[in-house]
């Protein structure tokens, strides 16, 4: 008698179990957190997502591009344009944000699949962040200008999304997906071959992976990915402005993926974790935030050149990451 | 309708909530104690934009010397600064600390016209009364809300009296524009192009200069191709040096240039250093008299004796004149003071001479912007001097 042994079900790794404690554990932060601090959370979500999609493109595909900004600000209108005046409910603009992120992430790897690398491309990719910001501002009777353009009321399946705990959890749950998403990206197929190109395009395409496809797949993730937190940071703020997507916001969405850890999905949420408390730590210190800010960001990165994660890393094991390189 | 005695305690239960409710609306005294009056002045303390804060220190010392006075009505002062960095983001969640977490009775100040849009809903429906002292964008206090307060020239009121200046300048017709392209830019260069537009003239040539550029040439080169009469330049100050010194380098020293107010005269001429490159250089000035002059000394004594190490421009000065204008309006309130009370109060102030704004305060419930106009200060024979119109000192 054939017997089949029923498969067993893996249990949960260690890193698992932990990827759903922590948004179990920030379940309970709207039962003691006021207004503001609700705030500071939720943009908390949205710069885990940017530096989630930066990172993909900067730490893990190796190319030096910044059109991060771009892929954020176009996420932004998208959503505020969409349900302004194509009347779209807020999920659907979700929608509408990562796709038109996704598209956004396309056109920027056509500068990378053209063989622009390094500084090249890093020049071109922060051209298009301030392209779009010049189109915000002067695309005026469809943006608003300078002036920002204001959300409609923002719903969820018909629930007011007014609340800062609403959107805490909406944006939890949004954020929770998008991360899990791109972890098992990470660790699928097309995972390694990302890493792949990172380590030796050449040697990657000798073997026959078309890499062509992976960097398009990667900005397109990226794109999407940073999209969508452009779609919940409009939500967060109820209207959009250019000015909160200049050259500015590059360095800080930069700075979050080299302080957490360039190439790690963990040291991402720890860098837009970290990067976006600690400033509003420092507002208690008024004038002196960016000595603050400026001092931890130089120190993490003479000490731990490969961010924080490298860290607690070395602290537990459950930080460790497999396509994280040692 | 008989209301049957089943209904008639929970009815009344729900029409005491009401009262209840009603007197709590009614009455607003969040942020007051009987000794105290927190005041939440939110500003930009860190970031490209950090000059502006003179503005908001001007205004704690103010309201530090009205503590030293004994407060108003046995009230003293408790501020609370928040920086915005001139951040959309980052202001929103200063002003959301102020209203959620620290329960101010007030804001003051604000120096950003991007943050101010972005913050506006927030305290608008929070019922602050919320004065601004700095940011220029009409639309903050446009249409009138019942809480907020523009307690400076508005854009329109600046662009007014730029454009009115230029063209105060006999025959002037051939005009170059040179701006940034922000909001803070267009409050200004969009009201000083309306105002042309009145007098028949359009600009010739709008050139963009970007916040952080460092070289002016290019704008400079098509400048003395086009050989203007006037030149308006809506920079921030950083760019305003260098655009000055490059109209300088290539011996363009004789076109006068309208600049906004976000430079300020006398210290656009120490950051360059040279009174030739700032002889023919305007910039709105809404105040009494020049940082030197006589008219402003005891407004330097008190910032100077609360910030000793301060260095005082015009920015110093922008927001003392509607906190002058606030505690007028809270000395009138009473001593039973309430939010309602102060709004009410605020938008009594009609033609109020603040003492240091060149044109008077008036505030009405369906106007807010009060402050209508401003004057102009350039150099005559090498001194600051506060002008009405085109070699017409005031």
């Amino acid at each position: 008698m054939n017997q089949e042994t029923p498969q067993k079900k893996r249990p949960l790794s260690q890193n698992g179990r932990i990827f759903y404690l922590v948004p179990l554990a920030a379940a309970l932060i709207p039962f003691f957190a006021n207004d503001y601090l609700q705030f500071i959370v939720n943009m908390i979500m949205v710069y885990v997502l940017v530096t989630v999609g930066f990172n993909l493109v900067i730490g893990n595909l190796g190319q030096l591009a910044f059109a991060n900004t771009a892929f954020f600000g176009i996420g932004a209108y998208m959503t505020a344009i969409l349900m302004t005046y194509a009347g779209f409910t807020y999920e659907l603009a979700l929608v509408g944000a990562a796709i038109s992120g996704g598209l956004a992430g396309l056109l920027a790897s056509v500068t990378a699949l053209r063989g622009i690398r390094l500084y090249y491309l890093a020049i071109i990719t922060l051209a298009f962040g301030e392209l779009m910001r010049w189109v915000y501002i002067h695309a005026e009777p469809v943006t608003m200008g300078t002036d920002g353009l204001p959300l409609p009321d923002v719903t969820v399946f018909g629930m007011s999304m007014h609340s800062e705990t609403a959107k805490f959890y909406v944006f939890l749950l949004i954020t929770v997906l998008v991360v899990k998403g791109t972890s098992n990206l990470l660790k699928s197929r097309v995972g390694r071959a990302i890493l792949a190109i990172r380590d030796n395009e050449l040697t990657t395409a000798s073997l026959g992976i078309s890499t062509a496809n992976y960097i398009i797949l990667t900005f397109v993730w990226s794109g999407s990915v940073v999209g969508i937190a452009g779609a919940m940071f409009a939500a967060s703020t109820e209207r959009v402005f250019p000015e909160s997507f200049g050259l500015t916001e590059v360095i800080v969405h930069f700075a979050m993926v080299m302080v957490g850890g360039a190439g790690s999905l963990i040291g991402s949420v720890i860098g837009g974790v970290v990067l976006t408390a600690l400033p509003e730590y420092f507002r208690q210190f008024p004038g002196m935030e960016e000595l603050f800010f400026g001092a931890i960001i130089i120190a993490v990165l003479l000490f731990l050149p490969k961010g924080l994660v490298s860290l607690l890393a070395k602290v537990s094991p459950l930080f460790r990451e497999r396509y994280f390189r040692e | 309708m008989k209301t049957t005695s089943k209904w008639k305690l929970p009815l009344g239960v729900l029409a005491a909530m009401g009262i209840m409710a009603g007197t709590a609306v009614a009455d607003d005294t969040t942020g007051l104690t009987d000794t105290t009056i927190k005041v939440g002045v939110m500003g930009p303390f860190s970031g490209n934009a950090s000059s502006y804060s003179k503005a908001q220190i001007g205004e704690m010392a103010y309201y530090k010397m009205i503590n030293d006075q004994g407060g108003v009505h046995g009230r003293k002062f408790e501020l609370i600064e928040e920086d915005t960095a001139c951040q959309p983001a980052k202001g929103i969640a200063a002003a959301k600390k102020l209203v959620s977490q620290d329960k101010v009775f007030m804001m003051h100040g604000n120096s950003c016209s991007g943050v101010a849009m972005a913050v506006k809903d927030i305290v608008v429906e929070s019922g602050t009364p919320w004065i601004v002292a700095h940011a220029v964008n009409p639309n903050i206090s446009m249409p009138p809300t019942p809480n907020v307060f523009h307690g400076v020239p508005a854009g329109p009121a600046y662009g007014y009296t730029m454009g009115k200046f230029v063209m105060s300048k006999p025959g002037t017709k051939n005009v170059v524009m040179v701006e940034h392209s922000n909001d803070w830019a267009k409050s200004y260069a969009d009201p000083t192009r309306d105002y042309m537009k009145t007098k028949g003239v359009e600009p010739t040539m709008v050139l963009a200069m970007e916040r952080g550029q460092t070289d002016a040439t290019a704008q400079v080169l098509k400048i003395r191709q086009a050989k203007p009469d006037f030149i308006v330049a809506s920079l921030y100050e950083a760019e305003t040096v260098i655009f000055l010194k490059d109209l300088k380098k290539y011996g363009i020293t004789d076109i006068p240039v309208m600049g906004a107010a976000g430079t300020d005269l006398e210290n656009t001429l120490a950051r360059i250093g040279d009174i030739d490159t700032v002889k023919n250089y305007y910039v709105p000035h809404a105040f009494i008299d020049t940082v030197d002059g006589p008219g402003m000394k005891k407004w330097n004594d008190m910032i100077l004796k609360y910030y000793p190490g301060e260095t005082i421009t015009g920015f110093s000065y922008v927001s003392i004149g509607s906190a002058v204008a606030a505690v007028q309006a809270l000395k009138n309130a009473g001593p039973d003071l309430t939010r309602e009370k102060f709004i009410a109060e605020l938008d009594k102030i009609k033609d109020f001479d603040t003492g240091i704004f060149a044109t008077n305060i008036t505030w009405s419930a369906d106007d807010r912007h009060g402050v209508k106009e401003s004057a102009v200060a350039g150099f005559v024979d090498g001194k600051p001097t506060v002008m009405k119109s085109w070699n017409q000192p005031m």
